[in-house]
């Protein structure tokens, strides 16, 4: 791994490098050094296994995160290049051509999280929610239980006590002297 | 498909069917999505000439239960108990992999015995699924009496895990850091005795099912993944194994207690139908032994748990991590991103099925004959609830 | 194909003279594993409604709520679990958590009803069929979600401890202390025992989220002595502790001293942040304890003008005078007496009240006198020889150690009694070197000291010596004291009521020593109040006090032990916190 990272560095530029395991290392890149990069990755150093697109919400940076996880067989060993979109009309560009399987999971992310990937087959078709209005729901700002809470009512007849605060009104109350 | 016929199809233009309803040459019809060959709900969108599939789309949505979502705003520990609601069949594979990510976060280490435990609970509902799956091959190919065998077998395998956890469905057992409890007097005998009716009925399964001179008709010949399409798809598990890729997590990357198990990965040539059957067919038999040797050789002594921190206010260190295993369908996997808090900033959970139920059936469906699509998409052994979390 | 691949298909039809899978109807005869996770049971017995299901729940399936016939007591809240099984997807982490181990689960899976209301119940409360059901779901003994352990507290070992005055516990290091407070969950069952209520879980929650300096805000706001209640406090909340049930309970009193000892007293204006407005009343304290300094320090808060008159010549009272240095350093309570008397409080040191000055005086010139002053008149044995040279009281041995007078202690001492003074002037005895004896008239379990005093006082060697009852105490030849006592038997008196010593007659032990020390409980002195002020008391010696700390007369109030049943620090502090409250209620209500 440590002589595959050599030669990366040596072609790209790679930002930050998380070792998690042995076996797998999270790189991050530029936006533009990603379709290269991975490319690079599939053809010259045998990661040909596209294991999945992951997206993570960092709202309070103003992005997203993407996460190409590959995974070269003969290594056995796993890179997850990460790169960060911008938040604001996030667009990236479609890896569908290098591996097929890949718009299934840009057309996820595209429902989940608003990000658009140009030119992937059916990329803006409803994958989950057909009839969707909201926000894209796996943002962070999508609050789950305030749209329970608005879109279905709750069961009558349930009330909690909080114990300590209990305890105090039962032995303890606030009294006031006459 | 030495007889393709061009005219049946309909013209490309531009990469894309143009599908003109009103030339009356396609028909459209709506398979699911109440399928009896799955586990879950997912509905095939196909479009027909005669009799033959032109065109098909995958469409789920049918029981998204935003899972991923639910994790975000709950501590890791309350979690545990939701992720083997991801994948009905194979609860445990979820545990596992959720619990292993939460343990590679915080750096914790689970005592041997526990490794084991996690091993028997991995093995057995990989044999449950497989025995849930052949129903569904053999039904969807006309042979519903074999469902009515292997579905049996499942529940005296459900029977164990209610003895050994507590729940039939959803054991909830693996929890980061080991498991929740050791097993119960007699287990081991129970075990042994399920596993003598399982290779009875696989048997009799092999005489009837993998003999059977109209299955194997059906089956030959039907979706055949090439050696090309396995990368390019993602194609994991026996579909990939079924076409001669040795790849097995299990050997590869052993996990849990694998690396002291004694088994073989077990290939194919040709990953179509029939030989996806075998595969799987040698899988429930190498669960089988797999079985009996952790009942074997498991840890008499030991403990069961590494002590967490107070899960109420849990922090795991902030850090990203892949975990994967071999499930019955192939490899199953969750990312995990942790920002530092008590709540997973994310868990995404990668299922085989994502890419076999719907890049892959798309393609490969194309040229099928609609009695046999049913038998296709059962062959590629698809589970919708992990396509939708 | 093979012709076998026609024909084998039709070897399904011997399935025909086969047994059948099905299970036959009907299916209720079917039990549950002997681990199943079925219908909750709930011992409410067992059951002290700390709530922590309900935390723990990740469907929100549980509410705490009352129930009829349990009272809400010290460690009980009297809240019990409901279960919604609208939610409830029989995950048992309720039962995992449960630090009383009263939750648990039943094997029985079938409850059909049409009433969709009666899904919502309370195990135990109401009556279910499978309320007496054995097998089901518990969780195995050595699986725990919370740690049963309390982190070690480091200490000076036992033969360290005899030869110096050194603080013999070490506090927890950072690492130490939030592992510990990483334990607490939280469900703050001790608040209500504890009788200052300090905010407990809160001030746990700031140390295991190292907020040192909200944490030390957070435990002003109730007690304004958390150095010294950190290292001396009777810690009735631990006592009170859910995680106790099943485990160790959450070392509460260290976490505060690690709290406290974070910050350094230069910083404390810093964290607190207090602005205090004059409000022009004035108020007398007589007595520096921890109910003078605390009622002080809370009217200071609220504006008023403050005096102390304290008689001896530091403030601090009890925990000065009484509580040896190996277990309060002095640096310590002075770090808690600054930062009081640093907000402008002042006070007059070796000013005693009715000697220095009359209480006449203090009364007249001040809008209100809280007295305060502690119980310091050591009681008698009242048994023959008591007034030889060489019988001192506990309290007077405290005192002079304190004073760093000289105190000749001899080889062997004996020392009467079984509370905090008697332990501590036995340790503080074999500190000095002697072999030191313990008579106490009842047993070790009745001994009304803090139990690790009494471990910490074997450890260190003091012999036990239990239902002893003094009889005398004579001179030998070699000018040593022969202390003279009966054994005892021990006489049930009922239900209610602890056993009662009894002598038994004829037989009589003796110890030769060169001092013995009494220490059987003290009372309070009033001689300082003038006649006619006797309207005051309800007995001889014994001021009428409501709950509010008022006595008869709406000037005078009353705080610290001679106020409260308890005793000790923290019930001083609370009094002292009380009292000021009422003070200010009094003379706002006054003033308008």
């Amino acid at each position: 791994m440590k002589e595959l990272l050599q030669r990366l560095s040596d072609r790209f530029s790679l930002k930050e490098i998380t070792y998690q395991r042995d076996n797998l290392i999270f790189i991050t890149v530029e936006k533009s050094n990603v379709i290269p990069f991975i490319t690079h990755l599939k053809q010259h150093e045998n990661f040909s296994h596209l294991v999945m697109i992951g997206a993570v919400d960092y709202i309070e940076n103003g992005t997203f995160q993407l996460t190409y996880l590959l995974h070269n067989y003969s290594l056995h060993a796993d890179i997850g290049v990460r790169v960060h979109v911008q938040r604001e009309n996030p667009v990236m560009e479609s890896i569908h051509t290098i591996w097929a399987q890949a718009r299934t999971y840009q057309r996820e992310i595209r429902e989940m999280f608003g990000i658009d990937f140009p030119g992937s087959p059916d990329v803006d078709k409803p994958f989950l929610l057909e009839g969707w209005q909201n926000i894209p729901p796996m943002r962070k700002d999508f609050d789950t239980l305030k749209y329970s809470q608005e879109t279905y009512f709750p069961r009558s007849g349930r009330k909690h006590y909080d114990p300590q605060n209990y305890m105090k009104q039962k032995l303890y109350p606030d009294k006031e002297p006459e | 498909m030495e007889d393709f016929n061009r005219d049946k199809f309909p013209p490309i233009v531009n990469g894309k069917p143009i599908i003109d309803l009103d030339s009356q040459k396609f028909l459209k019809v709506w398979q699911g999505p109440q399928h009896p060959g799955v586990t879950g709900n997912m509905a095939l969108e196909v479009t027909l000439s005669g009799d033959e599939v032109v065109d098909l789309k995958t469409h789920v949505g049918y029981l998204h239960r935003g899972f991923e979502k639910l994790m975000e705003r709950r501590k890791y520990l309350q979690c545990f108990t939701i992720v083997c609601r991801i994948c009905v069949p194979e609860p445990d594979t979820n545990e596992y992999v959720f619990a292993a990510a939460v343990e590679d976060l915080a750096g914790i280490k689970v005592p041997e015995k526990a490794l084991w435990l996690r091993t028997l609970t991995l093995e057995m509902s990989r044999l449950a699924s497989f025995l849930m799956w052949i129903g569904g091959q053999a039904g969807s190919l006309g042979m519903g009496t074999i469902a009515q065998w292997t579905v049996a077998q499942r529940d005296y395998i459900l029977d164990l895990f209610e003895e050994l956890t507590g729940g039939r469905v959803y054991h909830m057992y693996i929890v980061p850091g080991g498991v929740r409890g050791d097993v119960p007097e007699g287990f081991f005998e129970h075990v042994e005795d399920v596993m003598k009716g399982v290779e009875k009925v696989l048997a009799d399964v092999e005489i009837a099912l993998l003999n059977n001179a109209i299955f194997k008709k059906r089956a030959k010949g039907l979706g055949i993944i090439s050696q090309d399409m396995v990368d390019e798809y993602g194609i994991v598990g026996p579909n990939a194994r079924a076409a001669g890729f040795v790849r097995d997590i299990r050997k590869d990357t052993p996990y849990a207690a694998y690396d002291q198990l004694d088994f073989t990965v077990i290939t194919g040539t040709k990953s179509d139908a029939l030989e996806r059957t075998y595969v799987r067919f040698q899988e429930m038999l190498q669960c089988v032994s797999l079985i009996r040797q952790i009942a074997r050789r498991i840890p008499k002594k030991g403990a069961l748990y590494t002590q967490i921190p107070n899960p109420l206010h849990w922090k795991i260190p902030a850090g990203e991590t892949y975990i994967r295993a071999e499930a019955s369908r192939g490899e199953y996997g969750y990312y995990m991103v942790s920002d530092g808090s008590e709540y997973p900033r994310r868990v995404q959970v990668r299922g085989p099925s994502y890419t076999h139920a719907i890049a892959v059936l798309e393609e490969l469906a194309v040229g099928t004959n609609l009695a046999d699509l049913a038998g296709l998409m059962v062959s590629l052994h698809t589970c919708p609830p992990e396509i939708e979390r | 194909m093979k012709l076998k691949d026609w024909i084998s298909p039709f070897y399904v039809w011997k399935r025909a003279f086969e047994k059948p899978f099905t299970v036959p109807k009907p299916l209720d005869e079917r039990p549950g594993s002997s681990r199943y996770r079925g219908f909750h049971k709930n011992d409410l017995e067992k059951c002290i409604g700390c709530g922590t299901c309900s935390s723990i729940c990740q469907n929100h399936a549980i509410d705490m709520v009352p129930v009829e016939g349990i009272e809400t007591t010290k460690g009980d809240s009297g809240l019990r679990p409901r279960i919604d099984y609208g939610r409830c997807c029989w995950c048992a982490l309720c039962v995992d958590i449960c630090p009383t181990t009263s939750l648990s689960m039943s094997n029985e899976y079938l409850w059909i009803d049409t009433d969709a209301e009666v899904f919502r119940f309370i195990p135990g409360a109401e009556n279910k069929p499978w309320d007496n059901v054995q097998e089901g779901y518990t969780r195995e003994e050595s699986y725990h979600i919370v740690d049963p352990e309390r982190v070690t507290m480091e200490m000076l070992p036992p033969d360290e401890r005899v030869k110096s005055f050194l603080e013999m516990v070490k506090g927890y290091s950072r690492e130490q202390a939030q592992k510990e407070a990483d334990r607490c969950i939280q469900c703050g069952i001790c608040t209500a025992t504890c009788p200052a209520h300090m905010d407990i879980p809160g001030y746990i929650k700031a140390v295991r989220e190292n907020n040192i300096k909200d944490g030390l805000k957070l435990m002003y706001e109730t007690n304004p002595m958390p150095a010294m209640c950190g290292r001396v406090c009777t810690h009735q909340c631990e006592d009170v502790c859910a995680l106790g049930h099943s485990g160790d309970p959450i070392s509460i009193r260290w976490l505060k001293r690690y709290l406290a000892d974070q910050v350094e007293l230069d910083d404390y204006a810093k964290a607190m942040l207090v602005a205090i407005d004059s409000n022009g009343k004035h108020v007398a304290i007589i007595g520096a304890g921890p109910g003078g300094l605390s009622a002080a320090y809370y009217l200071r808060l609220l504006g008023y003008d403050i005096t102390i008159y304290e008689a001896k010549d530091y403030a601090g009272g009890m925990t000065r005078y009484g509580i040896p240095e190996y277990r309060l350093p002095y640096d310590q309570l002075d770090k808690d007496i600054s930062y009081i008397l640093s907000l402008g409080i002042n006070i007059q040191y070796n000013t005693r009240v009715g000697e220095d000055i009359t209480f006449e005086q203090v009364y007249t010139s001040f809008d209100a006198v809280l007295i305060s002053v502690g119980l310091l008149t050591p009681y008698k044995m009242e048994i023959p020889g008591e007034e030889l040279p060489g019988n001192i009281s506990g309290l007077e041995v405290l005192d002079m150690v304190t004073r760093g007078e000289k105190v000749y202690f001899g080889n062997r001492v004996a020392v009467i009694g079984g509370g905090n003074v008697a332990m501590d002037a036995a340790r503080t005895a074999r500190t000095f070197g002697a072999d030191v004896t313990l008579l106490y008239r009842r047993r070790i379990e009745d001994m009304p000291a803090d139990e690790e005093e009494i471990i910490d006082a074997e450890h260190e060697k003091v012999e036990f010596i239990t239902q002893a009852i003094p009889l005398r105490i004579e001179q030998t030849e070699d000018n040593k004291l022969r202390f003279i006592f009966g054994l005892a038997e021990m006489v049930d008196q009922g239900d209610e009521k602890r056993p009662r010593p009894v002598l038994i007659e004829g037989k009589e032990h003796s110890i030769d020593v060169d001092m013995v020390i009494s220490a059987i409980g003290q009372g309070a002195d009033f001689s300082f109040l003038p006649m006619h002020y006797e309207a005051l008391f309800s007995r001889r010696n014994q001021l009428k006090i409501d709950e509010f700390c008022r006595t008869n007369d709406p000037k005078i109030f009353a705080a610290g032990d001679i106020a409260n049943k308890t005793k000790d620090a923290i019930s001083a502090i609370a009094d002292g916190h009380r009292a000021a409250k009422t003070i200010d209620h009094m003379l706002q209500k006054e003033g308008i």
